[in-house]
């Protein structure tokens, strides 16, 4: 069974990476060109920050601070950045509805497999409405790229690629450390 | 924040450059040319709803900017702005579909991105909360609300439905901005020297761009109301208006919303 420090630094971790995915989506709304791009992601942007709000809270109930962050590994620190530094727009859409959400939706999913479902009931909630929610924002960058085939990308092994340094990489830094503080 | 080469100058006033768009769009830097020739007819309509469409966009834009450039400020305000960003963006496609049902396409007229030429400029965010809430949402209310009957009477009912939504939504907008105004130059003092920095550069933009933002409409006191202003600032916003409106008149709904 995941110890109550385990949980809140596998919850605080997760935190983070959905502030960050907020904050690359948002980035990425001035400086991408389409217009239904910007579309979609503004309304993703909100589905992140609802997700990182109800870890944030979470933490709390963890003995952890109020919407309280941790840093994942300092490989999948930089693995972000280099997502959210990703300039064309096919690459974009790519990297973030092929790449980094359904890679945390699966690390979510692991979670789930090895948290127990009663003494951690109040995340597994959590995870498991988020997963709901993950399912549409999925299927709406996948219908958007349908719909405008420019937006896709010419070839599938630049995703392959990605999707196995991502699964190679280590989400959790190795220590529940200091955390990054944030105001509630 | 802005990096070099982030601007453009403007009549001798550096603004933000536009933010990205598709080569369909041809970008102006004024709002006077940008098409605008009433709600009567459909070609006007037609106007409306693209402007409408690119508005809604910049809002969008301007709130996600702000998500970027300051990741410090509390969480509860970020998450006002997150949900802007939804908001604006559904804004934005109830008004493109508006404009295809009209006939319209994306890129039929010049667009002008001015709200986020000026707000992209400031490094404050009170200073953008009173510049992009306060001063242009705000006014964004009083123009909405004054097009639903117009649009009713002239029996465009779905578009006055949808106005009046967006304006539903947009109050909430100016509310937080409100809110968090009054709490960040509540904490931090400074922040009202950077607010009044601000006004002072708006008021430099909109005399160097033609005054557009002086063509406001009479002020709706319910929606600011509702919106967060107290009587006083209803009072003094009522009387900007009123002596605006003795040098100019335009039409109601033909401003700008987000």
């Amino acid at each position: 069974m995941l110890t109550v420090k385990e949980r809140g630094h596998f919850v605080a971790t997760m935190r983070y990476a959905h502030v960050s995915v907020m904050e690359t989506m948002a980035a990425w709304v001035p400086t991408s060109p389409e217009m239904e791009v910007k579309l979609l992601l503004g309304e993703h942007i909100w589905d992140m920050a609802q997700h990182a709000d109800s870890l944030g809270k979470r933490t709390y109930e963890l003995r952890l601070a109020l919407q309280h962050s941790v840093r994942p590994a300092e490989s999948y620190v930089d693995f972000l950045a280099e997502a959210s530094a990703i300039g064309p727009t096919p690459q974009r859409l790519a990297a973030m509805y092929d790449v980094v959400i359904p890679a945390l939706a699966g690390r979510q999913r692991h979670y789930l497999e090895q948290t127990d479902r009663l003494v951690d009931a109040p995340t597994v909630r959590i995870l498991e409405r988020y997963l709901v929610d993950v399912a549409r924002i999925l299927d709406a960058a996948h219908a958007l790229r349908r719909e405008l085939p420019a937006l896709q990308m010419p070839d599938g092994q630049w995703v392959t690629a990605l999707l196995g340094r991502e699964a190679a990489l280590e989400f959790l830094a190795t220590a529940p450390t200091a955390g990054v503080a944030v105001e509630a | 924040m802005r990096a070099a080469g982030d601007t453009k100058v403007v009549r001798g006033v550096e603004l933000r450059r536009d933010p990205a768009r598709e080569p369909c769009f041809e970008i102006v830097h004024l709002h006077h040319d940008v098409p605008e020739s009433g709600s009567v007819t459909l070609e006007g309509r037609r106007q409306r709803a693209h402007r409408e469409y690119n508005q809604e966009v910049q809002t969008l834009e301007i709130a996600a900017l702000c998500l970027v450039d300051f990741p410090d400020v509390p969480w509860q305000l970020r998450m006002e702005l997150a949900r802007q960003c939804w908001d604006e963006a559904r804004h934005a496609q109830m008004a493109y579909d508006h404009l295809k049902e009209l006939g319209g396409w994306k890129g039929m007229y010049a667009i002008a991105n001015l709200d986020w030429a000026t707000v992209a400029m400031l490094d404050s965010l009170p200073a953008r909360l009173a510049i992009q809430h306060r001063t242009f949402e705000a006014g964004s209310l009083d123009s909405e609300h004054a097009s639903v009957p117009m649009l009713k009477e002239m029996g465009h009912h779905g578009h006055a439905e949808m106005m009046d939504a967006i304006e539903a939504d947009e109050i909430q907008h100016v509310r937080f901005g409100n809110e968090w105004l009054k709490r960040l130059t509540a904490a931090q003092p400074r922040a009202l020297l950077e607010v009044a920095s601000a006004v002072t550069w708006l008021r430099r933009v909109v005399e160097a761009t033609g005054g557009d933002r002086l063509k406001e409409i009479a002020t709706s006191s319910d929606t600011r109301e509702l919106a967060g202003f107290s009587e006083s600032e209803i009072t003094q916003v009522d009387s900007m208006a009123r002596a605006a409106l003795r040098s100019t008149t335009t039409e109601p709904g033909a401003t700008h919303h987000g």
